[in-house]
Order: structure tokens, then sequence, then C-alpha cells
């Protein structure tokens, strides 16, 4: 039964000014690849309200990468009703074993990936430099907003510490929340669970209020996007059902924005940076792309750096192949068989003669990591986010 | 069939780092996690799966603090319908605690008591069958499959090496049931918000009747183990780690 | 002192947990008396009597595979002979027997223990606890009997002392036939049917296996120690193993009592799956490899050549 937390499901979305053009599906990024059809979800939702969704294994198939709802020409929101969908599934209880032990983690480690959040500031042990603690009193003008998955995977890790290294070195004042960093739950709602969403936006509002943070840097996109599209929607919602939710303006930057307005003012240049040798390639990630527009700043920034000859992928900015690494699917390998979008994109990227994939999510980096070695690239390419790039070339 | 689960909330302790308080009696637990002991939550699991199939009714029972209620409201929220709380110490001894649980089940109206198989920070695996004996009815440890007859359970256990051992049970019987068993739901955030109505009764030890028994055992200290984070590496040429590695499993047991 | 133990056997085959329960029960005194129960003992019986000072021989259909049957038999011969400790195996007959017969006994009893000592009449045990991480000691309370559950694979059987005790049957002291809980029958793990997150010893491959041609090496290994096959993601995006074999984040989270990773490196997304094995061990030709931060024991060499060395090794034992 497809339910919604309050009135239907039809309603909520609106689902019935939907023509069934198709468009959704045209564009849907694992469509070629796995059984999701997001038009024939479109027509369930409209036509089929007792549908058993739980046959409907494909609902986990979805990345979240926005581009239906771009496409939509009825102005539509195909991805939020797949939400929707998992929505009622999470309240059934009965989701992908993998997705609940995620969610389950959320709501006891406040993250996803099973570790224990006193190991969540594991990552800084390696680090020379000091960084501000805000959560230890300590003040500063940013918050520099790690995320679970650059918190605790080892391979993301080292983001996290080039973070760290190129903040400083250009003399921004920052400082981190360390252990006490919240799940910013971008992740839990992707997958449909609406309540943690909530709490952790009720949470985490409280915990920026208190510590006096109104200016946040985010590493991921998805926590980008969350703070400032879905925290405000969801804060209102809350303060109507008297939820006392503190009043705080977030002003909220993806790294790639902050560093473009750095290079604005004149205070990062490709006088600060060492010769970089590579042709670079730049992954667009959906959640900055598709979901915001922002496509500019990062290629700023790969353009500034002496010696690196950048390239473009033929399918790029709005038209980006997402990298499948969204959407809950670092926990739901899906219904999907054969070639992983994620593979398709670093044999793309050899074909036009990169050698190295810029990216500006840890998701990406993920997803494309493991699949340029899995294709053979191990000795050939490297996939770097754009902070290990900048790490590696600040004097 | 009416079921009673006996849960425990435990500290996560598979990740994190664990150390002992300057006492050596107890382990340090301000930067730990705790959640309901693995083990039952299938319990609780196979215990609201009867009452799906059937009908009846699912009790869940836990001793403890105001703390432990969270446990409490995550079992109503997957589908118990009453929960008990009895307001004391957890007692870490089993037998004081088997003593505690047989006192209030055996007032309750039930045809089936489940514990975990055993709680993730002790591993003693005890209480279960204890209170079954304490009790006077019949009783299986490991049980990973359960299946209703006429008055009595087809009961599963878990052997080792994968074997499976099966027993008809008279009721009233109680389980200690193996994670496995089953594929315990999600508990959504709403649905434990939804849950809040239904009703968890605080009892004292006076309104259950415990009488004091003296404990089975008592702890001298506790202490970490001599570190060795990374692998010992076993040498030779293949033949010879081979033939190492070999040994060392048939001596853990492994066949 | 005395210490009573029992012999466990199943499917007319003497389980090794019973020379460990001896092992252990030699750290307490002078002597140990092993009852064996059940039909068709003979064999058994003299077996134990090796390394046991006496064999307690109780012949009754009706306590063979009934664990209740097991526990009011043993009781009755406790309650008589009073010894000071009843040892036993923390195995799945433990767990359902130990328990009950403590309360029977209105005995202390510890279970899972790996360390056992005497300390001024009171028996002491370690135990370790909180996933391994810490281990304590603990005293039991005064009584006539205690009970003791150990670890199996703790108490080394391969230094026993050879005894050669006597052999002596007992009268069945069992009142009546066990009405409550009968046993049925012992079910095989269904064949065919892979279920990796139930299995206690997992043989799992990674991309360092190289081709699907290797794939029966695997096979094998898991074949002579009673294992299956599990694997990294890799092997699935190939197309060699199953999805249902995968072990990590997007695939299985698995605890196996043994987990053998062959040419896997160890990523963050796997280790989630599996860092909950009791024992693991890593081989891997790269001894940077992450894996081997989180294994126990390592080989540090070609797979393609340990894997099939073991697997020979293995039977040999086993034979
Ligand atoms: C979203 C997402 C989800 C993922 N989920 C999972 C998951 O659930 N499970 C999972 O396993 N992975 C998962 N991964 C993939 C993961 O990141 C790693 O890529 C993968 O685990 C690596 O597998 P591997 O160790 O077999 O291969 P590699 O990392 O390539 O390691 C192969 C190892 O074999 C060794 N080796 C090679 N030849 C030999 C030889 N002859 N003898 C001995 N050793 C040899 C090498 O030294 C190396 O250490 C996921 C990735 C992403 C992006
Ligand atoms: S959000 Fe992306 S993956 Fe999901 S249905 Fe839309 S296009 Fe497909
Ligand atoms: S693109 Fe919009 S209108 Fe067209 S089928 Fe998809 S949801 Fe319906």
């Amino acid at each position: 039964m497809m339910e919604v937390e309050e009135g239907n499901f039809d309603e909520a979305y609106d689902v019935y000014a939907c023509m069934q053009c198709g468009k959704c599906t045209g564009s849907c990024a694992v469509s070629l690849r796995s059984d999701l059809n997001i038009r024939e979800l479109m027509r369930i939702a409209i036509l089929n309200k007792n549908e058993d969704l739980e046959k409907h294994e494909e609902i986990w198939d979805c990345t979240s990468c926005g581009i239906c709802t771009v496409r939509c020409p009825r102005d539509l929101k195909p991805a939020e009703v797949i939400i929707g969908m998992r929505s009622s599934l999470v309240e059934g209880g009965t989701i992908p074993v993998t997705v609940r032990d995620a969610l389950e983690s959320v709501g006891t480690n406040n993250n996803p990936w099973g570790r224990p959040k006193s190991k969540r500031a594991e990552w800084l042990e390696d680090l020379d430099v000091k960084v501000k603690n805000i959560s230890e009193g300590e003040e500063a003008e940013y918050l520099l907003y790690i995320g679970c998955t650059a918190s605790y995977d080892p391979r993301i890790q080292s983001v996290s510490r080039a973070a760290i290294n190129v903040l400083t070195k250009l003399g921004v004042d920052f400082g981190i929340l360390g252990e006490e960093e919240p799940c910013c739950g971008s992740e839990p709602r992707m997958m449909g669970e609406t309540g943690l969403f909530e709490m952790l936006v009720e949470d985490n509002l409280t915990l920026f209020d208190e510590f006096g943070i109104s200016k946040i840097i985010t590493l991921s996109p998805h926590a980008y996007n969350t703070f400032v599209n879905d925290y405000p929607e969801c804060a209102k919602r809350l303060k109507e059902d008297d939820v006392e939710i503190p009043d705080i303006e977030l002003e909220v930057k993806h790294y790639t924005q902050f560093l473009e307005e750095l290079i604005d003012d004149g205070r990062l240049d490709g006088e600060m940076m060492n010769e970089f040798s590579g042709t670079v390639i730049y992954h667009d990630p959906c959640y900055l792309g598709k979901r915001n527009n922002i496509f500019e700043p990062p290629r700023k920034i790969l353009n500034i750096i002496p010696g690196a000859r950048c390239i473009e992928f033929d399918r790029r900015e709005d038209r980006s192949l997402c990298c499948e690494g969204g959407g809950g699917r670092m926990w739901a390998e899906g219904t999907g068989t054969g070639e992983r979008n994620a593979i398709i994109r670093v044999n793309d990227a050899n074909q036009d003669g990169a050698n190295v994939i810029a990216v500006a999510c840890p998701f990406c980096l993920s997803t494309l990591e493991d699949a340029h070695v899995t294709a053979g690239y191990e000795e050939t390419m490297r996939v770097m986010d754009i902070f290990e790039i900048l790490d590696e070339v600040l004097k | 069939m009416d079921v009673i689960v006996c849960v425990k909330k435990v500290p996560d302790t598979a990740e994190a780092d664990v150390s002992v308080d300057a006492g050596g009696r107890e382990i340090n637990k301000e930067r730990l996690t705790f959640a309901i002991n693995e083990w039952d939550n299938y319990a609780v699991e196979e215990a609201i799966r009867l009452k799906e199939e059937d009908e009846g009714t699912v009790t869940v029972v836990t001793v403890g603090g105001k703390d432990k209620e969270d446990i409490l409201r995550r079992s109503l929220a997957m589908g118990a319908d009453k929960a008990i709380r009895v307001d004391m110490e957890d007692p870490e001894d089993s037998f004081v605690l088997a003593n505690v649980l047989c006192t209030l089940i055996k007032d309750q109206k039930f045809d089936l008591v489940f514990f975990g198989a055993q709680s993730g920070d002790f591993n003693s695996g005890v209480t279960g069958a204890m209170v079954a004996r304490m009790l006077g009815i019949s009783h299986a440890a490991m049980v990973n499959g359960v299946e209703v007859l006429d008055g009595s359970i087809k009961a599963s256990r878990e052997l080792e090496g994968g074997l499976n051992e099966i027993y008809e049970i008279k009721l009233p019987a109680l389980f200690t049931i193996q994670t496995g068993i089953n594929e315990p739901r999600y508990v959504s955030i709403s649905g434990i918000r939804k849950a809040r109505k239904k009703p968890l009764d605080v009892m004292t030890p006076e309104d259950v009747g415990v009488t004091e028994v003296k404990p089975m055992l008592s702890l001298e200290k506790m202490y970490l183990p001599p570190p060795g984070k990374i692998a010992e590496i076993i040498g030779g040429s293949p033949e010879e780690a081979a033939a190492k590695l070999a040994s060392l499993l048939k001596e853990k047991g492994a066949f | 002192m005395t210490v009573y133990i029992l012999a466990e056997h199943r499917r007319g085959e003497l389980m090794d947990v019973t020379f460990e329960s001896i092992s252990a029960a030699r750290r307490l005194n002078d002597e140990v008396v092993a009852i064996l129960l059940g039909t068709d003992l003979a064999d058994h019986a003299e077996k134990v009597a090796k390394y046991a000072d006496k064999v307690l021989v109780v012949e009754d259909e009706r306590i063979e595979n009934n664990t209740e049957a097991y526990t009011q038999v043993i009781g009755e011969i406790i309650k008589k002979d009073k010894p000071k400790v009843f040892l036993m195996g923390n195995t799945s007959m433990g767990m359902d027997i130990a328990p009950a017969l403590a309360i029977d006994l209105d005995s202390p009893i510890a279970t899972d223990v790996v360390g056992i000592s005497e300390e001024g009449g009171r028996i002491k045990v370690n135990r370790s606890v909180y996933n391994g991480k810490v281990l304590s000691d603990l005293v039991l309370r005064e009584a006539e009997t205690s009970v003791i559950a150990i670890r199996s694979g703790e108490f080394s059987a391969a230094d026993l002392e050879e005894k050669n005790g006597e052999i002596t049957k007992v009268d069945s002291p069992l009142k009546e036939t066990i009405e409550n809980k009968k046993f049925l029958e012992f079910v095989e793990p269904v064949a065919g049917a892979v279920d990796i997150t139930q299995a206690d010893v997992l043989i799992s491959v990674g991309r360092g296996i190289k081709d699907k041609d290797n794939l029966p090496m695997a096979e094998e290994l898991a074949d002579a120690v009673g294992g299956v096959v599990s694997c990294s993601r890799p092997v699935v995006d190939y197309d060699w193993l199953p999805k249902d074999r995968q072990v990590g984040t997007s695939g299985k989270t698995v605890k196996p009592k043994f987990y053998l990773a062959f040419g896997i490196s160890g990523a963050f997304q796997h280790v989630a799956g599996m860092k909950g094995a009791t024992m693991i061990v890593a081989i891997n030709k790269d001894i940077k490899a992450p894996i081997f931060s989180v294994a126990q024991y390592g080989i540090v060499d070609d797979l393609l050549k340990v894997m099939p060395a073991l697997t020979e090794k293995i039977k040999e034992l086993k034979s």
C-alpha cells in the first residue's frame, strides 16, 4: 500500500499531472542497465494504489540523480515519487538488508557505515596541521563539514586531510566538529527514512545553533544539497507541527564554490602552485550539476592549475553520466546487470586520453576509483578529488 | 500463541576501542553506543512473526533503568503489544537476573518464552535455559527454526558445522533464539513515534515480588588482552605455511 | 578433587571437545572421570578411557540424542558422586544442558571459559567478554559442584597423558522416557543452497584469484574444511560467482568462526562485511594490503600455490 505521512500519495506528489510521456525514463541514469522504469512507477502511483511495492525491487536502483525531475515537461518530481515509495517500504519494515543496516547505523552511530561514533575523527590522526574543533569551544568563521563517507572510508579520508591542508595554506578561518559531527541525513532521506531525516534536521540545526555555526563549507555535494534545499523546507514543515527549531540562516557552500570565490578575490591562483602534469577530465557529480546547476566553479579551479591539461567528457554538465553512487546505492547493489556506469565512465575517460579523473564528491571518488581498477587502469590513470590535486600542487 | 520475549540493551563493542576503568571491574562506557542485543532482536522478530501468522500477543520484558526503555519502544514499534520494565539495576549475574525474570514471568500468561541465545556483552548464554528450569518448563537453546504444531513446537537447534537437530517440544516452552532464524524488519523513526501509545508497564522489584538470591560468580577483575593488532605472519614455503595453517585451523576447531 | 566431564558424541563420532575437556580438567586436579551416555558406546569408551582415569558408561537408548535426558542423567550421577566440578564443551549441546544442570544441582556455572584454575578451594575462570576485547577473571561461589563449559579450541588436547582408565557400566538412572522434548532427526544443511551468512568457515576469494578457472580450487578447499566459498565484489562483477556470495556493505554481512581471505585487498566496503569473524586469515602476496590489519594470521605468498597445498594438508589431517 502506498501511503505517505499525511494525505495520499497521489495528492502529495501530484502524480495525476503525469502524461506518461516517458521523458523521465528516457533520461534515467540506470534504466539502461536495470529494471527501473520510472514512467512505469509513475503509472503505478496514479492507478494502482494497492500495488505491492515489495515486489518492485528496482525501486532501490534509483541513484536519486534527479535528471528525471529536471526533464519532466510537467514539472513533476518523479525522483521524489521514488523516495515516497521507499518511505512506504521503510514504514512497512521490509527493505534490503544492507539498506536496513545502514539506516539502523545512522540511528545508533550517527553514520550509515556501521562504524562507531567514537572513531569519526580518526582520519585526523595522520595530520600535521592543527585544526580547530568547534565542538570543543574553539571559534571559527566556517564549519568544514566532512560528512560520513569522508570520515570513515580510508580512501576518502585522504580528501578530508587534503581539505584541511589546502584550507590551512589558504589562510581560511575554519573548524570542524570532530567526533560530534552528525550525519547530514541526505542519504537516509533518499532511502526513504523521512522520520529519521526530520529528527536529524531538528538535532543538527540545534547543534549548529548551539555552536554558533552559520557558515558551512561541505566536501560532499550531497550534504550541500540537503543543507541548502531540504533543510529549510523540512524545518518549515516541522515548525508548522510546533516542533521547536532554532531560527538560523545557514550560508552553505560546496567547497568548489568557496574556492572559486577565493580565486575571484585573488586569494588563490596558479602562482601559488607547482606544476601538475597530466590530462585532467572533470566528472560532474549529479548533486552539484543536475540538481544545483553548479558547473563552473570546479572547472575554474582546475583551469588555473599550471600544467594541467583540462579536457571534457562528451557527456558532461547536465548530461553527465551518473556514477551510481547516490540514492543509497552505496548500500544497495540494485537489480542492474551488465556494465556499471562507473566502468563506462572510466573507459570514456581513457578513450578521451585522460590520465586523471577529477571529482568533487566522495561517492564519485568511491565508485570511479573502484571502476578504474576493475577496468585495468590502475597503472595508467588516477582518480582524484579536486582537493587532493590542490594538496599536491599548492606550495 | 502468547509469547514473552526477554531483551537486553548492550554496548556495541565490535569496533569501538574498549578500555577498562580504573577500578578494573567495568569497561568505560561513555563513548560507546548502546542498542538492543542482536540475538534478542531476532527473538522479537520471530515472536512477532508467530503472532502475524496465527494470533496471540507479544510481550517484551527488560530489567534495567529508564534508559533501557528505548529498546522496548523499538520492539513495540516492530509489532509487540506490550512491554514491561522491571525498574532496578540490571544485575550482571545471570543467576540473579534469571531469578528476577522467572519471578516476573511465572505470573504472566504465556505459551512461549524467547530469549536471545546469548548477549553481546558477556556471551554467557545461560539466562534463558536457567529461567526455563526455574519455571519448570521445557527449553531448547540455539534455536534457528520454529514451526507451530498442535500443542507443541517443532524446533530446530543449530549444531556445529551447519547441522541442525530437530526436536518436538511440548508447550509451554522456552527457546533461546539464534541469529539467522529470520531477517528482522527495519523499525522506522515514525514507527517508533506511533508506538508511543502502546502500553509500557514499569514494575518495581517489590511489585514483581523479587527475592534476593546469591550471585553465582564474583568478578575479580577485568583487563585488556596483550596488544597484538597486526596479523601474525605464518612464514615458510607455500607448503610449509599451508601445513602450519592447516594445523592451526584444526586446533581451533575449523574441521 | 574430582572433575567429571561429558564425553560428547554425535552420529557415531566422538567430538574433539571431549579431549579438550579432559585437558581443561587436568588443570584442576588428579582425577578425571568421563561420562558417556547413549547407545553404541564401546568404541568411544575405549578412546576416552585412554586419557581419563575412569569412564562411566550409561547405555540407554532413551538418552541418545536427547539433551533433556542427558541433563537428568548427568544430574543424577553428579548428585550421587558429588564431584567438585562438572565440565563440558560450550557447544550447542553444552548451551542446552549446562545452565539447566546448574539449576538442577543448585550449582554456580561459568560458560565459554578459556582459562581455569583453583584458588583456595574455589574455582576461578577466565572468560573473554565484549567481543573478545576484554578478559575477565571470575570466581565461582562456594558449592558442592560447580558447572563449567569450556570454549572449543582453547584447551589443547595435543599432549594428554595416557591413563588407560577403567570403564564402568552404570545402570541408567533415567526415571522415565522424556515426553516433553522429543528428538526427531538431524537435518543436513540443504545441499546446493548456499547461505554464506550461516557458514562457520568461509573461503573468500578476491580479484587475486585471477581467473574463473581457478575457482574450483577454492571450492575444493571449502569442501575439505566443510566451508563455503564467498567473495569480494569484483569476483561478482566478473561473473565468476553469483551475487549472493558477495561479502561487504553492498553484499552480505558475515560472522563466521573462520574467514580465510585469498587475494582480497581489504577495501573498506569489504572489511565492513566481515570484520565480525572470530578468526580472520589473509593470504595475499602484498604485505602492505590493508587486509593484514584486520587479520589475526597472514600468509604473504601466491594464493595459487598456498590454496592447493592447504587443501592437501587439511585432507591429510582429516584422515
Ligand atoms: C558503492 C560501492 C560498494 C561496494 N561494495 C562492496 C562490497 O559489498 N564488497 C566488496 O568486496 N567490495 C565492494 N566494493 C568494492 C571495493 O571498493 C573494492 O574495490 C573491492 O572490495 C576490492 O576487491 P578485491 O580485494 O578482491 O580486489 P583488489 O583490491 O584488486 O585486491 C586484490 C588483492 O589480491 C592480491 N593478489 C593478487 N594476486 C595474488 C596472488 N596470486 N596471490 C595472493 N594475492 C594476490 C593483491 O595483492 C590485492 O591485495 C564496493 C565499491 C563501491 C564503490
Ligand atoms: S533520479 Fe535518476 S536514477 Fe532515479 S529515476 Fe530519476 S533519473 Fe532514474
Ligand atoms: S517525464 Fe514527467 S510527465 Fe513524463 S512520464 Fe515522466 S513524470 Fe510523467
